[in-house]
């Protein structure tokens, strides 16, 4: 083990024993516990001592024996009412976990079949060979497929792409350190378009929901697609900037044709069906986490997705997910996230500046952290400044969860910001300062364009 | 302490030994390589990768040395569950075709390099040996995307989610 995940190991014990043996005035006993498991698994999450998904797995453990009615604590003689432990472990089928099954399957089932390939052949034809244009075409279709696919498979895929059109430069090239960046940026940002491109995004709305705020997926595409799409293009500018190529044009080719097998074609039918019915919602009210089911049924019925791939699917991401859930049930249950809001006098704070605040936080932690774990510990304190008043009403609470969602997915400047980032960096074709530079001027301007958006467009939508 | 994947060279030659790393150099980056110059010599140096926690990755073997020849060193690490995986190499001129076909059936032998070599290939070999080893035997191959098949390695994580979004 190595240094840093001793100290890991350290202060996440302390930092659950702490609350057991210091009484903090005015948060209630089981404030005391639910902050024991928060700092446990802020710290284990923070310096991954333990896988991130078993931190998550963890923190439902402890709190179904240290805050359910059927754990070991008597709080018969306080004022909190435990919670059924059912409602700690259901965060693992929480309807958000079921729209990622959904596309988590759909996303599965189009690598098994290539239509991940075959799709990104198809879009970036029109884009032509001049090699800014084909950057823009990269960043345009990896964007694209983020936003319902994993951003990490978009990247290897897309990897597994530029990498012959790289080895045709020369080695000096600027533009082969822009390609690089383009895909990881391109994917980062593409996961912000939808409810099911990226997991802080999924945490961001189960925690709506826990507010009975209902978010379909149709409005949050109208909510955040238009900046992943601008932010695309601003992002493709800087890098074209910043990295201009010595060649004019390269030749791009995509080898393979549009897989036909039954199975195949059953795929590419309910992919349609699927995400048609998702960015309709509006129109029909079928919530999307049924619709999610659709995929999950009939490619398993029509055998086009077998058992073996079930075992395949990216299950400790739903750990991820549902461990970032429960944790904001039991802070919200326990008066905790009250408490800690409480502790600074945010009335001072308009409105903008509090977004400011929460936008530049999550930005910040999730260039270091992972950005689901970055929206878990930051989502159940924004919600509580919500219900406690100091912002205002369900448009305030829609705007504080984008802002969070957002800016951890703006978070691109290390190689361990994100997975995309990490495995750019490993094709050795940028340096890390390449991805510091470009990172950070991005995401200065994300962070800029989500306050701006919170001025001027999303309230007028919500 | 991180695991380190040994490239092990056996070859009773002193310049072809040198030559044979000198064209591999560009792996030291990511693998540490080892030299050896007999059957016995190996053994002892494999030995030891092995007690200190390290791994095998490849072994790139000279068919005709004093003592064992290259064909039993081969054939005995196959049946070691140590050294199975080990992807096996031969680099010689002068192993007949009972050898070769005995290295290949028992020793699971992964390529057959006749000397002299061109650099290039050479390299093209390895780099392909060590990616299929990476791939099988490695929880996070990516990496070595930057020395290895990036492309293969890229695929590996699209298919099998070595890694994913967190």
């Amino acid at each position: 083990m190595s240094k840093v995940k001793w100290a890991g190991l350290i202060l996440g014990l302390i930092g659950f024993c702490l609350p057991l043996f210091v009484s903090f005035p005015g948060l209630s006993l089981a404030g005391h516990f639910a902050m024991s498991i928060f700092l446990l698994a802020a710290v284990f999450w923070m310096f991954e001592t333990i896988p991130i998904y078993s931190t998550s797995i963890l923190v439902i453990l402890a709190e179904v024996i240290l805050l359910s009615s059927q754990g070991f604590i008597d709080y018969s003689s306080t004022s909190y009412s435990p919670l059924s432990y059912t409602e700690f472990l259901s965060t693992l089928a929480d309807p958000i976990i079921i729209l990622f099954l959904g596309g988590f399957i759909l996303a599965d089932a189009s690598v098994k079949y290539d239509f991940d390939k075959s799709m990104t052949r198809y879009l970036l034809q029109p884009f032509g060979s001049r090699t800014s244009m084909m950057v823009l075409g990269l960043m345009l279709v990896t964007g694209f497929l983020s936003a319902f696919m994993s951003n990490t498979a978009t990247t290897a895929m897309m990897i597994t792409v530029i990498l012959p059109i790289v080895a045709k430069m020369e080695p000096g090239d600027p533009a082969r350190i822009g390609m690089a960046l383009s895909v990881p940026f391109a994917a980062n940002i593409g996961g912000m378009a939808t409810p099911i491109g990226t997991p802080p995004n999924a945490v961001v709305i189960a925690a709506l929901n826990q507010q009975g705020m209902e978010v379909e997926f149709s409005s949050w595409m109208i909510y955040a697609a238009p900046l992943a799409i601008v932010m695309l293009l601003i992002a493709w500018q800087i890098l074209i900037r910043l990295y201009p190529p010595d060649m004019d044009a390269i030749s791009l080719n995509l080898e393979g044709k549009l897989k036909t097998s039954t199975g195949a074609l059953i795929l590419y039918a309910t992919f349609a069906v699927t995400v048609l019915l998702w960015v309709t919602e509006s129109l029909h009210g079928i919530k999307s986490a049924i619709v999610a089911l659709i995929p999950v049924a009939v490619l398993t019925l029509t055998s086009t997705f077998q058992k073996e791939d079930i075992r395949k699917l990216p299950w400790e991401v739903l750990w991820l997910i549902a461990g970032g859930i429960s944790l904001g049930i039991a802070m919200k249950e326990t008066g905790l996230a009250e408490w800690m809001v409480g502790a600074i006098s945010w009335d001072q704070f308009g409105y903008l500046a509090l977004l400011a605040v929460f936008a530049t936080v999550a930005l910040t932690m999730s260039n270091f952290l992972s950005n689901t774990v970055t929206a878990s510990l930051l989502i159940p304190l924004a919600i509580t400044l919500v219900t406690s008043g100091i912002l205002q009403g369900t448009a305030g609470m829609m705007m504080i969860g984008l802002v969070i969602a957002l800016g951890s997915s703006f978070a691109m400047i290390l190689p361990i910001s994100t997975p995309p980032n990490a495995i750019a960096v490993s094709t050795g074709m940028l340096k890390t300062k390449n991805m510091i530079t470009a990172g950070l001027i991005i995401g200065l301007i994300g962070l800029g364009f989500i306050l701006l958006l919170s001025m001027i467009y999303w309230p007028y939508l919500i | 302490m991180e695991t380190k994947i040994y490239i092990l060279v056996v070859e009773d030659e002193p310049e072809v030994l040198d030559a044979i790393v000198r064209d591999i150099s560009a792996f030291e980056s990511h693998f540490v390589i080892e030299m050896a110059d007999t059957a016995e010599e190996a053994r002892e140096i494999i030995q030891s990768i092995f007690d200190d926690g390290n791994q095998i990755g490849l072994i790139l073997c000279d068919h005709v040395l004093p003592g064992d020849n290259g064909v039993e060193l081969l054939v005995e690490m196959q049946h070691d569950p140590q050294t199975e995986s080990t992807q096996k190499v031969l680099i010689t001129g002068q192993a007949g075709l009972d050898e070769t076909v005995r290295a290949v059936n028992e020793a699971d032998l992964k390529h057959y390099i006749a000397k002299p070599w061109e650099k290039e290939k050479l390299v093209e070999i390895v780099k392909d040996q060590l990616t299929e080893y990476v791939l099988e035997h490695v929880s996070n191959p990516m990496q070595f995307m930057a020395v290895l098949d990036g492309e293969r390695i890229a695929e590996q994580i699209r298919k099998a989610k070595s890694v994913t979004d967190n």
